[in-house]
């Protein structure tokens, strides 16, 4: 599910200015997909401002994401990878972005739990920092 | 969001001095009690019995709140750790160490902590319990010696500083202000030099003059003492408020002054209303132009009774009552307006209700500990802002940890403010820490920066794992 989830989802760009413009970026496949409103973008951005963040869950790898009712219309997940890291507050830098929009548990925990268990794996982290396009990031993820 | 920080800092500070000394009310009330039945001026004076008061008093208190106060720090190995680091103390002093304890205690503990997270991965499998036994033999000699060759000059000084700053009040001529210096000094059991040292000698030279003197009852006005136990019995919380009773008894009819300390102690803000009422006290006699004709020993309201001579006791009663009623009214309003992280402390307690684990709820908020606790761990909640993304993450990584090693635990995700009661644990964001503990102050939160692989995640699978071999 979750190769099927990110197929059309996902974006890889050399470098960004700013991580408030990564998440914009990770996000838009999100929003052009009817996934999320504007709004949730800017929610997720304030939620990194108001509780710090936390959202990077791993070094090297960030999961933005906000309330459903901040604009959620379904429930989705799309992946960002840059070649070159961003610097999030407090000095992490992240090279993966996969942003989470929540809006009915099941299929959401479902996505999940297979995010999980490919992070888990050893080597996810590195082959998905190698890879160099669309293509080698899908790959990747199975 | 600075407010905020301070002031739980400040409420874990409370919780933690309290945390200290309550779990040893009842060393103090046996030692009261055996100390006013039994000394020569006591009720049945005994002499064998007799001496218990000292040794208890030096050793077995002090020991307790060190082991106590260190164990809080960093469990058992923190309070052995905090009992030996105190020791040199004791032996060093010729004063029971009572504030000493609750600094040594808890900062031996804490060396022996981050020495422990020093080497925690270097240790060599199976070499684990001889290096742990060895270092924290080591580590107590040296905190041990540190402390008794630092303590005896440290008392000297002071000694002389309170010396002189008495001497400079005295001279002023405007008594009350000796309580400023009284009421701290007591505490810290600096009241044999003060009355021995300096009141009493001025006292004995008023009486050949008068037939009495004021000075007898400058530091041993047994009113404050019983102000501050009326309104510990009557607005306090939990045990000190169910124990104040008795210690009124000791403290008053038994002159004991020292039950009471662990009272000021465990919130020192309260040394304002003893001083307050001391100084009331003081007044009072004054304005009535009383004295006593001995120093009383101990201070109790019979032996100033004994000690009043003809025509004075109308104004020694009334001193004892106003420094009473003051230290009453300014104790109660300390107790009233600070409410809070003694309820929190209380609630802890009824919560894990065994002693081991008082004050730990508060306490960990406090410290970030991740300490190895008694009670058992079968629902384990991350929590994060939402309760959907990290936390979900999180919980569904450790929870197939956690399968895979076959421990029964549920492991859930929620926001932090719907982390529900029945949970054990709480793992959050170390930046999100504040607004958990806030939340949950009783709770038990373990700090984690990576949600997918974490060494405090590390340690608590470690620890559930060895759980799951000793049950």
């Amino acid at each position: 599910m979750l190769k099927k989830m990110l197929e059309n989802n996902i974006n890889v760009v050399n470098e960004v200015s700013n991580w408030e413009e990564a998440i914009k970026i990770a996000a838009t496949p999100l929003k052009e997909g009817g996934f999320i409103k504007e709004e949730y973008i800017d929610a997720m951005v304030e939620n990194v401002v108001k509780n710090g963040p936390y959202v990077v869950i791993m070094p090297g790898l960030a999961i933005p994401h906000s309330r459903p009712e901040d604009g959620v219309l379904k429930t989705g997940m799309s992946l960002l990878k840059l070649k070159e890291s961003v610097k999030f507050p407090e000095d992490k830098d992240v090279e993966l972005l996969f942003v989470l929009a929540a809006n009915d548990s099941n299929m959401h925990l479902q996505l999940i739990s297979e995010l999980t268990n490919l992070l888990m794996e050893d080597d996810a982290m590195e082959k998905l920092s190698s890879a160099k396009s669309k293509e080698e990031v899908l790959a990747c993820i199975c | 969001m600075e407010k905020k920080n301070m002031r739980s800092k400040v409420q874990a500070f409370g919780g933690f001095l309290t945390g200290m000394v309550i779990p040893n009310m009842g060393a103090f009330i046996a030692w009261g009690f055996i100390t006013a039945l039994f000394i020569s001026t006591g009720w049945v004076p005994n002499e064998n019995f007799s001496k218990l008061v000292g040794p208890m008093i030096s050793y077995l208190l002090p020991l307790l709140l060190a082991y106590t106060g260190g164990k809080l720090v960093a469990s058992e190995r923190g309070g052995v750790a905090g009992a030996i680091g105190t020791f040199g103390l004791i032996v060093g002093a010729d004063i029971p160490m009572f504030l000493g304890a609750m600094i040594m205690g808890p900062l031996s503990a804490y060396i022996v902590k981050k020495f422990d997270e020093m080497i925690e991965d270097r240790i060599p499998t199976g070499f684990e319990m001889v290096i742990n036994n060895f270092s924290l033999g080591i580590i107590g000699l040296l905190l041990c010696l540190f402390s008794y060759s630092l303590i005896g000059p440290v008392i000297l000084q002071a000694n002389k500083a309170i010396t002189v700053v008495i001497e400079g009040l005295v001279k002023t001529g405007y008594l009350p202000l000796l309580s400023v210096i009284n009421e701290p000094a007591k505490v810290l059991f600096l009241n044999n030099v003060i009355d021995q040292g300096i009141y009493y000698p001025l006292g004995m030279q008023n009486t050949l003059e008068a037939g009495k003197s004021i000075y007898f009852m400058v530091a041993s006005n047994p009113g404050p003492g019983l102000g501050l136990l009326l309104a510990y019995s009557l607005f306090g919380k939990g045990t000190s408020k169910k124990t104040a009773p008795g210690a009124i008894i000791i403290h008053f009819l038994g002159g004991i002054h020292e039950i009471y300390f662990p009272y000021v102690l465990m919130k020192p803000k309260l040394i304002i209303s003893m001083i307050l009422g001391g100084a009331s006290g003081i007044f009072t006699f004054s304005l009535f132009n009383v004295g006593l004709v001995a120093g009383p020993s101990p201070g109790s309201i019979f032996a100033y009774l004994a000690l009043t001579p003809k025509g004075n006791f109308i104004g020694v009663i009334t001193g004892v009552l106003v420094a009473t009623a003051v230290s009453f009214l300014v104790t109660s309003l300390i107790l009233k307006s600070s409410k809070e992280t003694e309820e929190e402390f209380e609630e802890s307690v009824k919560k894990s209700k065994e002693m081991k684990q008082e004050g730990k709820g508060v306490l960990n908020s406090a410290l970030e500990q991740n300490e190895v606790s008694n009670s058992p761990i079968n629902f384990v909640a991350f929590a994060c802002d939402a309760g959907l993304g990290s936390s979900a993450m999180g919980a569904s990584a450790f929870r197939k940890r956690v399968e895979k090693e076959g421990l029964s635990i549920k492991v859930k995700n929620f926001a932090i403010e719907k982390v529900p009661e029945e949970a054990d644990i709480i793992i959050t964001h170390k930046s999100l820490l504040d607004r958990t503990s806030r939340a949950w102050p009783n709770k038990r939160i373990i700090t984690i920066e990576n949600f997918m692989k974490d060494k405090n995640i590390e340690k608590l699978l470690e620890e559930l794992l060895e759980k799951k071999q000793k049950a």
